[in-house]
């Protein structure tokens, strides 16, 4: 705990250009690219626990989440927020799981209410699954049971600053520590827990793969994996006539 | 993502498929799916598939003190939960005997049809949304936030008050709270007029949601549909007027009633529901000052308060229908068993169910949200 | 006899006459609108189908499962409701924990097929009849049924998670700025690997 301390604190502030040795231009695109994503944010329209209902208010016209840039879209493909609205049960964080590979990096959670954290007051349910991180790496918290429409708000420009500042690349820590989070997954689900995204192979691709990204956990993965295939449609009677 | 990883999908053409109609779908009220077969546009065969928000109540009810069960059970429908809250009091209070305070009734009827405008404006919000129209969607928002702001002053929180205990209410009203109320009522009263002409009389809506999702008087009774979905196939029946709880038998309001039974009906009941809670609470804002009195009935230490053995069958009206709770005690200080009959269970899955099959895809959201169906009452 | 006049003294006298026809059922009024029945498990068919017959009582409002692992039972209550006669019956029955097998009323009421469904799962009782025993609400549980009095809730979370703590140092320093908690992966992660 002692290395806590260098924690980030949300201030917008402009990251000093590493590289390029005094040219100011040097990281203009980066810069760029950066200020336009913090701008333009798409979260993901999943509703998955009690703080949902807090959402619309947000994002209509008393509040108005819109004038920040950020609108809700309806498909994983094109989102870059994953909000996760309160308890998460075991059978809806198989599907936020899924939801999660399935967005395009990078990409952002944010935890809401309490039983994010902690389980919050479903602490002895049998059903809910207790801290959020362990499963996917989380860049924000808003606590509170609910957090009312100013604190989603407020959690949401804060992670704009750090975009903007770009210091939130938490989704880099799912492919680096795949391991981790792929046993927290399978100790839940069960051994034969398997998604139909190829972590590992997105991980090479983005330039993520690292030390920790394969273990014990991901050899068992690799011993059980069927291979990725299509999913294969169900065809109805309809179908025969077809041929 | 890399595309090479993802062999493109093959198939024999078809005009068969099977779609996952939620839990992650715009058109889903809230975290629940279904499963339908598709026939081209037409639904040939839904299968609802639900427990995304389970979270085990009536167990965690089970391991906790009768009073500390107040702060869960509002959470088990979230855009309506003053009901929860009232009708575990009212359980409670009738297995320990407990008389409440006049005022405390009627302030609790007063938080009852609140909540029940809220969760409607909700619901027009949605249920327009499901035709394409936004507009009334963050209208009906937007004044749902002015009931909420009404609930903050009263106990703090804008969604879940726990502010219903058993033996009566938390606190008294704060000075000057009636005439703020009166005065939502006033805006939202002068609001009608707008909701009508932008939704209730648009050509686009009638004729959107005209036909969709009918059901006879018949088949809501051989489904157990209670509630809005059963009045608006003709059948006036209210568990406010019929199986009278709190001071509802003092109060003049009538039963709306429609004949169509389809999601247009469902919309215009709740509708000329939404006048009635307003001309409740006329009543009650009326009423109020000239009841003096506690607002709470003395109740033994809540942490060492053993209820005697016995069990009771409780019933008040939400928006979505009869919600009811059966409270069983062994004599001890926590529940032996509670089981939460959510209206929503019935038609959020059997009658679900029938109404998608034989629609076209792009109704389905539409009769889900006609129905006004709250997935956490179903799963519990 | 078909009651449609709704007094409550001549409701209360006519049912009350109504339900001798079943043998060895005892009933109490436990409120104005509230009568409880206890009946025998195999009578309960019967009674069903009296009430909806000639009582008018249609609506099927919930089917309760308690239960009582000291007396080795289970106990049903089928609460009933009539839109004529407003009064609800509840109707109590025990059947033997083991093994645990009970007849459908989804012929006679068919919001039945929900709450055996519900009780098949959260109890492990199976009606025999009901049109869908599959699993609804806990497809991804592979435990015992939870509701059943001896399994315990908390021990097996216990047992399952691990919690995050409670006041780790670096909160003190959100907390003193107004909160805000940014976090790393990092941080939280147990190992503290980089």
């Amino acid at each position: 705990m002692s290395k806590l301390n260098s924690i980030p604190v949300a201030v917008p502030v402009v990251q000093q250009p590493s590289g390029g040795a005094g040219n100011l231009l040097a990281n203009v695109f980066d810069e760029l690219t950066a200020f336009c994503r913090s701008r333009s944010l798409f979260m993901l329209h999943y509703c998955t626990g009690c703080g949902a209902i807090e959402l619309p208010p947000a994002m209509t016209s008393r509040f108005d989440m819109e004038r920040l840039g950020i609108q809700p879209m309806v498909t994983p493909r094109q989102a870059d927020i994953l909000l996760v609205t309160g308890y998460v049960s075991t059978k809806t964080l198989k599907r936020i799981i899924l939801t999660y590979e399935q967005m395009n990096s990078p990409k952002y959670v944010i935890g809401i209410c309490s039983c994010t954290v902690n389980g919050g007051m479903y602490w002895q349910s049998y059903a809910t699954a207790k801290v959020l991180a362990d499963y996917m790496p989380v860049d924000m918290y808003i606590a509170g049971c609910m957090p009312r429409p100013e604190a989603v708000i407020s959690g949401l420009r804060e992670l704009m600053a750090n975009i903007r500042a770009g210091r939130s690349d938490n989704w880099k820590d799912y492919y680096r520590h795949y391991d981790h989070y792929l046993g927290n997954q399978q100790r839940l689900f069960g051994e034969n827990w398997q998604t139909p995204t190829d972590v590992i192979g997105e991980a090479r691709h983005y330039d993520q793969f690292g030390p920790e990204t394969l273990g014990e956990h991901t050899a068992l993965l690799e011993r059980h994996q069927t291979p990725l295939l299509p999913f294969e449609m169900r065809l109805g009677l309809g179908s025969e006539s077809n041929k | 993502m890399r595309p090479e990883n993802y062999p493109s999908v093959s198939q024999p053409p078809s005009n068969e498929f099977e779609l996952f109609y939620g839990p992650n779908h715009p058109g889903i009220e809230g975290n629940y799916a279904l499963k339908v077969r598709v026939h081209g546009d037409e639904v040939t065969s839904a299968r609802a598939d639900g427990g995304y928000l389970h979270r085990g109540f009536e167990k965690l009810m089970e391991g906790r003190l009768w009073i500390q069960n107040i702060a869960l059970v509002p959470r088990i429908c979230v855009p309506d939960p003053v009901p929860m809250e009232v009708c575990y009091s009212l359980a409670v209070e009738e297995l320990g005997g407990i008389e409440v305070p006049l005022r405390a009734q009627w302030i609790r009827v007063m938080q009852l049809e609140l909540s029940r405008i809220a969760a409607h404006l909700f619901f027009f919000g949605g249920h327009a949304a499901t035709t394409g129209m936004y507009t009334p969607m963050f209208w009906g928002i937007t004044d749902r936030d002015l009931i909420l702001d009404l609930f903050e002053e009263l106990s703090g929180g804008r969604v879940y008050h726990i502010y219903n205990i058993p033996g009566g209410v938390r606190r008294d009203l704060p000075p000057g709270y009636l005439e703020r109320v009166s005065k939502t009522l006033d805006y939202l009263e002068s609001r009608l007029p707008d909701y009508d002409n932008l939704l209730f009389t648009n050509k686009v809506f009638v004729h959107r949601a005209t036909g969709i999702g009918a059901m006879t008087q018949e088949q809501a009774l051989d489904w157990g549909v209670t509630g809005p979905n059963l009045r608006a196939t003709g059948l006036a029946f209210d568990v406010r007027r019929d199986d009278p709880y709190l001071v509802y038998d003092q109060l003049d309001f009538d039963i709306p009633v429609e004949a169509a039974g389809d999601a247009w009906a469902r919309s215009l009941v709740r509708r000329s529901e939404l006048k009635e809670s307003l001309r409740i609470l006329r009543q009650v804002v009326a009423k109020l000052p000239h009841i003096d009195g506690a607002i709470r009935a003395p109740i033994p230490n809540p942490l060492a308060w053993n209820l005697p053995a016995g069990d009771v069958y409780t019933r008040v009206e939400s928006s979505k229908g009869e919600l009811a709770y059966y409270v069983v005690s062994n004599g001890g200080d926590k529940p032996y068993r509670v089981h939460v009959r959510g209206p929503s269970a019935m038609h959020a899955v059997q009658v679900l169910e029938h109404l998608a099959t034989g629609a076209r895809i792009e109704d389905v959201a539409q009769i889900m949200f006609s129905l006004d169906a709250c997935p956490p009452e179903v799963d519990r | 006899m078909k009651l449609t006049t709704a007094t409550p003294n001549n409701v209360s006298a006519s049912l009350e006459f109504l339900l001798q026809e079943i043998p060895g059922l005892r009933t109490k009024w436990a409120g104005p609108r509230r009568l409880r029945v206890d009946l025998s498990a195999e009578t309960l068919p019967a009674l069903l189908a009296l009430l909806k017959g000639r009582a008018g009582y249609v609506h099927l409002s919930a089917i309760s499962c308690v239960d009582w692992p000291e007396q080795s039972e289970f106990e049903l209550v089928y609460h009933l409701w009539s839109y004529e006669l407003n009064v609800l019956v509840k109707a109590h029955i025990r059947i033997p924990r083991d093994p645990g097998v009970y007849l459908s009323v989804y012929d006679l009421y068919h919001p039945a097929a929900f709450f055996e469904r519900d009780i098949h799962e959260m109890f492990g009782l199976y009606f025999e009849g009901s049109p869908d025993m599959g699993k609804f609400i806990l497809t991804e549980w592979d435990g015992p049924p939870p509701m059943r009095k001896e399994f315990d809730s908390e021990a097996w979370v216990m047992n399952q998670f691990e919690w995050q703590d409670y006041r780790p140092d670096w909160l003190a320093e959100i907390e003193a700025r107004g909160g805000g908690i940014t976090t790393r992966p990092q941080d939280i992660r147990k190992d503290g690997k980089p």
